[in-house]
C-alpha cells in the first residue's frame, strides 16, 4: 500500500519534471548566470537580457541572475559543466573574451562542453591612432611594423595573449608579418580602452586596438584617427566613415561579441526553444535599443550556426596563440 | 620568542615565495615578467624576517587557559558558519552563530538565543527586500 | 562667468522635487552602506545598480541616486571606524587612528561631529573644484604615464613607513606581506595565474574586503573575547557633544587635507584610501608637535575624512572628462553610465551640459543633505553603543560575513576571511600594525603593473623610468621622504643619548 504511494509519487514527479523539461527556457525558474561581479559586461548581459525575457513574456517568470565571478569565467564554465549541464533553464552570458580564454585552454575543458546557443550583439574592434600621427591607414602602420615590429608602441584593454592582442596580430599576420617577428611587437596592457587611449594621448604609447563602444567619444571629437574597424561590413549609423580592416585588403573580422552558452546536456528540444527564445528577443525593438544603448551594434548569429562559428574562432585564435607563443 | 618564531617563519615564507615565482615564465614583450616583482619582495621579507630574530621585541601577553579555549571555539564556529551557510540555510546559521557568539561574551541562554534570532531575521529582511541580495535560504530541510 | 550659468542650469535640474527625494533616499541609504563594515562604496552602488535599472530611472536621475550614495558611504564609512574601531571602508582607516581613541576618551559624539564637518568641507570644495577645474585639470592627467605612475606608487608605499606601530621593521614587513598578497591571481599583463594554489577561487586575487573586513572585525572579536575573559567588557562610554561648535572645525586642518585630497582623487589610480592616509600623514607632520595623534587628536579625525571627501569629489573628474575610473566605486559608475548611452570623454560637458551639470549641483545638494542628514545622526548613531556589546558584538559578526558573502556568494571568501581575523588577532598582539598590509594589497597591483608597462613600452630600457620631469620630481619626493626619516631617526638617537649617559 504504501509502496503504491511511493510510485504514484515517484511517477507524478518524473511527468512534472518531463514537462518542466519539454517546455523549456519558461519552465520553474528561469536563471542567468553572469560570470562576472555585479557592474562589469556579463553582468549587464545578463541582466538587460533578463529583464526583456520576461517583459517580453518569452519567460512567465522574472529570470533570476546570478553572479559567479572567477578567473574570467572560468570558474561558472566549470560550474555549468559539472552540475548543471542539464538544466534547459539555464543560460550563461559569454563574449569573445571568454572564448579566447577557452582558445588558450585556460577553461576546464574545450567549447564542446557547452552548447552554444547564440549573440544577440557586438562591439566592433578598432585600430587606433592619434590624430597627428603619421600613420593614415592600416596600410602605412603595417608596413612600418614589418620593417621594424618596433616602430610603435601597441596597446589595448587585454594582457599579452588576450583578445585585444590577439586582434591587432590577425591584422599583422594578414599583413604577411611571422611568428617571431609578431613576437617582438610592443603591447602594454591597461586596465580599459579608455585608460589606453588616454594614454596614447598623452604620447606614452602609439596604437590603441580595443571596443568602439567604449572610446567612441573619442572618435566622434575627432582626437583620434581610426585605422581600421575590424568588422565585416561597414558600421552603420554616425560611424559609416570608418574605414574598415577588409577593404584595405587585411581579412580580419575582430567583434567582442556578446551572447549565451548552456549546459552540454541539455535536450535538442530545450536547446531550440531557447534559441528561439533568444531570436524573439533579438527581433524586438526594445532589444535593438538597449543594445545601441551599451553601445552594441545588433548582431544575430544563432542555433547550429552559431556553433560553427564559436568552433571556428577558437580554431583561429588558437592557431594564432600558439604561433606567437602564448600556449604551447 | 614569539617575534623570534616568526622572523623564521618569514624568512620560510620568502623562499617559497621567491622560488614559486621563479617558476612564472615571462611572457613575450613582457621584459620585466611576472617574477620579478614577487623576487625582489622575497628578498626583502627574508632580510627583514632575519632582522626581527636577531632584534626582537618584548614578549607580547598571550592569553591562556580558558580565554584560548574560547577563542578556538568562535573560530571552530566561525568556519562551521562559512561552509554551512548554504546547505543550512541564512536564518538558521546565523541564529545559531549569532546566539551562541552572545552566549560566549556572557549573554545567558535565553536572551542569547532570542538576540540570535532576531539578528538573522532582521539582516535577512534587510538583505534580501531591502538591498535585493539573495541570501541562501537551504537545501537540507527544502524536503526535495 | 560660463560656468555659473552652466551651474544655475544644473541647479534646475537637481532641485526638482523628484531629484531631490532621490538625493534623500541615496544619501540616507549611502550612509548606512557605509556605515556597515564590509560592503562599502564599491559594493553598494554595484547592489543599487539593479534597482536604479528596475526603478526605470532615466540617466540624471540614475546618477544623482548613485552618486549620493556615493557621497554618503564616504560619510558613513567613519561611523563604525569611530564607535567600533572597525573601518566601514576602505578610506575610513586612517580615521580609525584617532577616532576610535576619541571615542575611548567619551568623546565619541564629538569625534562624529568633527567628522561630519569636515567631510561636508571636503566634499563641498572637491565639488567647487570640479567645477571650476574639471577641464583643466583633467589635462594634466595626461602627463601620467605608467613610468609617473609606478614613481607615485613608490612615494606611496614608502609614505607607509610613516604610519603604524613603534618598530618600523614590523611596519615594514606588514607592507611588504600586503604587496605579497596582492600578487595572487592571474596577472592581468600575462594572464598567468599567481600563487593560486590551482583553485579557482583565487584566480581573481584576494578581494580586498574579504582581507579587511577579517583582519580588522574577526580579529576585533576574538581581541575581544579575551578581554572579555580577562576581566571587565570593554564598552564604550557615550556622550554627548562636548565642545562648542568652534571647537569641531579646524579650518587649517580641513583646507590642507581637503587640497591634498582633491588633487589625490583627480590623479587615476589614487582613490579617497591613499588621500585619506597621507591627508592624515601630512596633518600629523606639521600639526602633531605633542605626539597627540594615535591618541585621540580631533585633528587626526578631520584631516582624514576631509581628504578622503576631497578625493571622492576629486576622482570624479578624470571619471567624467577622461571615462577613466580613479576608483572602484568610480569603476562601476563609469559602467552604469555606458549602459545609459552617456559616453564619458572629453565631449561630455559638450554635448550633455544637463546630465553634467545637473549632476554636479546635485553633488552640492547631496553634501548639503548629508551634513544636515549627520548632525542629528550623530546621536542616533552614538546611542549603537547602548546596545551592549555581547549583542553588539555578534551582530558585526554576522554583517561581516553577509558583507562578503553578498559580494561574492562563495563559502571560500567566508573561510579567507575568518583566516585573515585569525592573522589580524596575531597581528594586534604581536604589536604589528594592520593598516601597512591593507595599503599594501591596494597599492601592490597598480604599482607593479605601471612598472612593467613601462618596460614594454620602452622594450626593456630602465631609463625610462627617470625619463620625465615629472616622473624624476616623484622620485626625488621618494628620496626626500627617506632622508628625512633617516635625520630624524638620528636626530632622536641623538638627542636620546645624552638621557642615558
Amino acid at each position: 500500500m504504501k509502496n503504491r504511494h511511493v510510485r504514484t509519487g515517484a511517477r507524478a514527479a518524473l511527468l512534472l519534471a518531463a514537462t518542466l523539461a519539454v517546455s523549456g527556457f519558461a519552465g520553474s525558474k528561469p536563471e542567468c548566470i553572469a560570470p562576472a561581479a555585479p557592474g562589469g559586461g556579463w553582468d549587464f548581459t545578463c541582466r538587460t537580457v533578463g529583464r526583456l525575457l520576461h517583459e517580453l513574456k518569452i519567460v512567465d517568470r522574472p529570470v533570476q541572475v546570478t553572479n559567479m565571478p572567477g578567473a574570467v569565467g572560468a570558474v561558472a564554465f566549470a560550474h555549468v559543466a559539472e552540475n548543471r549541464s542539464k538544466d534547459g533553464n539555464l543560460i550563461v552570458a559569454a563574449s569573445s573574451v571568454g572564448m579566447t580564454q577557452i582558445a588558450q585552454k585556460r577553461y576546464p575543458g574545450d567549447a564542446d562542453r557547452m552548447r552554444w546557443l547564440g549573440m544577440l550583439g557586438a562591439d566592433t574592434g578598432v585600430v587606433l591612432v592619434k590624430a597627428d600621427s603619421p600613420y593614415k591607414t592600416l596600410g602605412d602602420l603595417m608596413k612600418a611594423l614589418k620593417a621594424d615590429p618596433n616602430a610603435a608602441v601597441t596597446g589595448g584593454s587585454s594582457g599579452a595573449g588576450g583578445y585585444d592582442h590577439l586582434r591587432l596580430l590577425l591584422v599583422a599576420r594578414a599583413a604577411g608579418m611571422a611568428g617571431p617577428d609578431l613576437r617582438k611587437i610592443r603591447w602594454v596592457q591597461f586596465d580599459g580602452g579608455s585608460t589606453a587611449v588616454t594614454q596614447m594621448l598623452g604620447g606614452h604609447i602609439g596604437v590603441v586596438t580595443t571596443d568602439l563602444g567604449e572610446i567612441s567619444g573619442f572618435v566622434e571629437s575627432g582626437q583620434v584617427r581610426v585605422l581600421g574597424a575590424l568588422s565585416p561590413d561597414r558600421l552603420p549609423g554616425k560611424f559609416a566613415g570608418l574605414p574598415t580592416a577588409r577593404e584595405q585588403g587585411f581579412d580580419v573580422v575582430g567583434l567582442n561579441w556578446r551572447g549565451f552558452y548552456t549546459g552540454g546536456k541539455v535536450t535538442d528540444g530545450e536547446y531550440d526553444t531557447m534559441v528561439g527564445g533568444l531570436k524573439r528577443l533579438y527581433d524586438s525593438a526594445e532589444w535593438k535599443k538597449a543594445a545601441e544603448q551599451s553601445g552594441l551594434t545588433p548582431n544575430w548569429v544563432g542555433g547550429k550556426e552559431f556553433e560553427a562559428y564559436v568552433r571556428k574562432s577558437i580554431a583561429d585564435l588558437r592557431s594564432l596563440s600558439q604561433e606567437i607563443g602564448v600556449i604551447k | 620568542m614569539s617575534d623570534r618564531i616568526v622572523g623564521l617563519g618569514l624568512m620560510i615564507l620568502a623562499a617559497w615565495y621567491g622560488w614559486s615565482a621563479g617558476h612564472y615564465e615571462a611572457d613575450f614583450s613582457d621584459p620585466v615578467g611576472p617574477a620579478i616583482f614577487p623576487q625582489v619582495l622575497a628578498v626583502l621579507i627574508a632580510v627583514l624576517g632575519l632582522w626581527l630574530v636577531f632584534r626582537p621585541d618584548p614578549e607580547p601577553r598571550w592569553d591562556g587557559g580558558l580565554v584560548l579555549v574560547v577563542q578556538a571555539a568562535s573560530i571552530v564556529l566561525m568556519l562551521a558558519y562559512a561552509l554551512l551557510l548554504v546547505p543550512v540555510g541564512f536564518v538558521l546559521a546565523t541564529t545559531v552563530l549569532a546566539g551562541v557568539l552572545a552566549a560566549m561574551l556572557g549573554a545567558r541562554p535565553l536572551p542569547a538565543v532570542v538576540s540570535g534570532a532576531a539578528v538573522a531575521v532582521g539582516c535577512y529582511v534587510l538583505f534580501t527586500h531591502g538591498l535585493e541580495l539573495a541570501l541562501p535560504t537551504g537545501t537540507l530541510f527544502a524536503g526535495g | 562667468m560660463d560656468i555659473l550659468s552652466s551651474l544655475g542650469g544644473g541647479f534646475g535640474v537637481a532641485l526638482q522635487p523628484f531629484n531631490l527625494v532621490l538625493a534623500l533616499i541615496g544619501c540616507f541609504l549611502g550612509t548606512v552602506i557605509g556605515a556597515l563594515p564590509g560592503i562599502g562604496p564599491v559594493n553598494g552602488i554595484a547592489i543599487l545598480i539593479p534597482l536604479a535599472f528596475s526603478m526605470k530611472l532615466a540617466p540624471v536621475e540614475a546618477m544623482i541616486l548613485l552618486t549620493s550614495v556615493y557621497y554618503g558611504t564616504m560619510f558613513g564609512g567613519r561611523i563604525s571606524s569611530i564607535l567600533l574601531n572597525i573601518p566601514g571602508d576602505a578610506p575610513a582607516v586612517m580615521t580609525c587612528l584617532d577616532g576610535y581613541p576619541m571615542a575611548l576618551k567619551g568623546k565619541a559624539a564629538d569625534a562624529l561631529a568633527i567628522s561630519a564637518i569636515s567631510s561636508f568641507v571636503g566634499g563641498t570644495l572637491a565639488t567647487i573644484g570640479l567645477t571650476i577645474c574639471a577641464p583643466l585639470l583633467a589635462k594634466a592627467a595626461i602627463y601620467f604615464g605608467p613610468p609617473e605612475y609606478f614613481a607615485l606608487f613608490v612615494l606611496a608605499v614608502v609614505a607607509v613607513g610613516g604610519v603604524g606601530g613603534a618598530n618600523p621593521a614590523k611596519t615594514l614587513i606588514a607592507g611588504m606581506i600586503g604587496l605579497v598578497l596582492s600578487t595572487v591571481g592571474l596577472d592581468p599583463a600575462s594572464g598567468q595565474p599567481r600563487f593560486t594554489f590551482d583553485s579557482y577561487e583565487l584566480y581573481d586575487g584576494i578581494d580586498f574586503v574579504v582581507a579587511a573586513i577579517g583582519l580588522f572585525a574577526i580579529s576585533e572579536f576574538l581581541m575581544f573575547l579575551a578581554d572579555k575573559e580577562g576581566g571587565q567588557a570593554k564598552r564604550l562610554p557615550v556622550g554627548q557633544i562636548r565642545s562648542s561648535f568652534r571647537d569641531l572645525i579646524f579650518p587649517a586642518a580641513t583646507l590642507r587635507a581637503s587640497a591634498l585630497g582633491f588633487v589625490i582623487g583627480v590623479l587615476p589610480g589614487a582613490g579617497a584610501t591613499m588621500a585619506s592616509f597621507l591627508g592624515y600623514t601630512l596633518e600629523k607632520k606639521i600639526s602633531d608637535k605633542d605626539g597627540t595623534f594615535g591618541k585621540g587628536d580631533p585633528r587626526g579625525v578631520a584631516a582624514p575624512e576631509a581628504a578622503d571627501n576631497a578625493a571622492a569629489g576629486g576622482n570624479l573628474v578624470p571619471m567624467l572628462t577622461l571615462g577613466i575610473p580613479g576608483s572602484g566605486a568610480t569603476a562601476i559608475m563609469l559602467g552604469m553610465l555606458v549602459t545609459l548611452n552617456i559616453q564619458p570623454g572629453p565631449l561630455l560637458f559638450e554635448r550633455q551640459p544637463d546630465l553634467i551639470w545637473g549632476l554636479v549641483a546635485a553633488l552640492y545638494v547631496s553634501n548639503f543633505i548629508l551634513l544636515v542628514l549627520n548632525i542629528p545622526l550623530v546621536g542616533i548613531f552614538a546611542r549603537l553603543l547602548t546596545i551592549p556589546t555581547r549583542y553588539l558584538m555578534p551582530v558585526v559578526v554576522v554583517i561581516s560575513y553577509v558583507g562578503v558573502y553578498s559580494i561574492s556568494n562563495s563559502a571560500f571568501d567566508l573561510l579567507l576571511m575568518t583566516g585573515f581575523g585569525i592573522l589580524g588577532f596575531g597581528m594586534r598582539k604581536m604589536g604589528f600594525s594592520m593598516i601597512p598590509l591593507v595599503l599594501g594589497m591596494l597599492l601592490g597591483g597598480p604599482m607593479e603593473q605601471n612598472l612593467r608597462r613601462a618596460m614594454q613600452a620602452s622594450g626593456g630600457d630602465w631609463a625610462i623610468l627617470v625619463q620625465s620631469p615629472l616622473s624624476v620630481g616623484l622620485h626625488l619626493a621618494t628620496i626626500a621622504m627617506v632622508a628625512a626619516a633617516i635625520f630624524y631617526e638620528l636626530r632622536r638617537r641623538r638627542a636620546a643619548r645624552p638621557a642615558v649617559e
